[in-house]
């Protein structure tokens, strides 16, 4: 019976924290030619509600955003926030964590 | 001896007027707008020697992003100048400001840009002192730069026109036409939470008309001055740092004028 509340309490442990995970949106921009120029982007996602943190690669032309559980980010809405900031966003991909 | 520290005075002011913001050059505008809802505070001071007279300016410029590529602000500036027989210090003509970037093309690591760009210098500068610290007139400059920025290179083109008002004394400053080259490279590739450094090199013409007084021509004004400018824009994050130094290397000025000796700035800026 212990065996078995335990095994329970593990499992909605584990499902719980793979749902609360959220995911990773990663956003090739083009235009990223400074990284003075690109605080525009952060600023205007960090402001975004669910957003947990931006990192950049600016070689590579690429934004790591990730997001809390069940955010959910459009194309468009992404193309509109980059071209706010000054820029083009190319392609978006996401990836759950 | 008013008249022409007038223009001193206008010239001196217009150097100021390079609405030089975020990552362009320092000494004249490239086409780069701070992002949709972005405030911009921006201190400068610069130190110019024209002959015998001295200036120092300290300048507050705040700029709001109205959208991606749309952006306005007001510049306050606070002058002390000397001409060797007088000194003053106080408040300097405010500029009204905004710049529309018109054209933009973005490849990996690559920004293309065209803006046109637009100055209202006001009068509320005190031209009763000695030397005047205000032009006494409304000003207006209207430009159009060029850039192409890289993870490594930099160029930027622009060219400016600046119309001038007539003072109550009947003083109309000459109109004035500025183009600038510039070039920038930056040695290290960038990575966005390190300092990033861009080295830059300015040539800066400018072509002054001759002024006039109630309708007559004044012979010892106008001419014109090409500048080579050696300059550094350090960054962090959202924090800038721009140093600049003008140094005459032709100038071709009407009748009897003193010639630049040197105009040096340095520029703090944050992106808010």
């Amino acid at each position: 019976m212990k065996k078995s509340i335990l095994l329970a309490a593990i499992t909605l442990l584990w499902s719980v924290t793979l749902f609360a995970a959220g995911s990773q949106y990663s956003l090739r921009i083009d235009g990223l030619a400074c990284p003075f120029c690109a605080y525009g982007i952060e600023k205007k996602l960090i402001r975004t509600e669910g957003v947990e943190s931006v990192a950049f690669d600016l070689e590579k032309g690429v934004v790591k955003v990730k997001v809390g559980e069940g955010v959910v980010f459009t194309e468009s809405q992404l193309k509109r926030l980059v071209g706010d900031a000054g820029f083009t966003l190319r392609s978006m991909s996401e990836q759950p964590l | 001896m008013k008249y022409s520290q007038s223009l001193l005075t206008g010239l001196l002011l217009l150097f100021g007027s390079s609405a030089a913001s975020a990552h362009n050059p320092v000494f004249s505008p490239g086409p780069h707008v701070l992002f949709k809802e972005g405030i911009e505070v921006h201190v400068s001071l610069d130190r110019d020697k024209v002959g015998q007279e001295k200036e120092t300016e300290l300048g507050l410029e705040l700029t709001y992003g109205l959208t991606g590529d749309w952006a306005a602000g007001i510049e306050l500036p606070y002058i002390k100048a000397d001409d060797r027989a007088d000194k003053a210090r106080g408040t300097g003509d405010g500029r009204l400001f905004t710049k529309y970037r018109f054209w933009r093309d973005d490849s990996l690591g690559v920004q293309e840009s065209a803006a046109v760009l637009l100055n209202v210098m006001l009068d509320n500068g005190d031209d009763k002192e000695s030397p005047p610290l205000g032009s006494g007139t409304t000003d207006t400059l209207l430009g159009f730069t060029y850039g192409y920025e890289s993870l490594k290179w930099y160029r930027w083109t622009s060219l400016r026109y600046r119309r001038n008002g007539e003072n109550g004394a009947g003083l109309r400053r000459g109109d004035k036409l500025l183009l600038d080259f510039a070039v920038g490279i930056r040695p290290t590739p960038p990575s966005y939470l390190r300092p990033d450094t861009v080295w830059l090199l300015e040539l800066n013409g400018e072509q002054d008309q001759r002024a006039e007084l109630n309708g007559a021509v004044l012979a010892d004004t106008g001419g014109s001055e090409w500048f080579i400018s050696p300059g550094i824009f350090w960054t962090q994050r959202n924090f800038a740092i721009k140093a600049g130094v003008q140094l005459p290397i032709a100038s071709d000025l009407n009748g009897s004028q003193a010639e630049s000796d040197y105009r040096a700035k340095l520029e703090f800026e944050w992106h808010l």
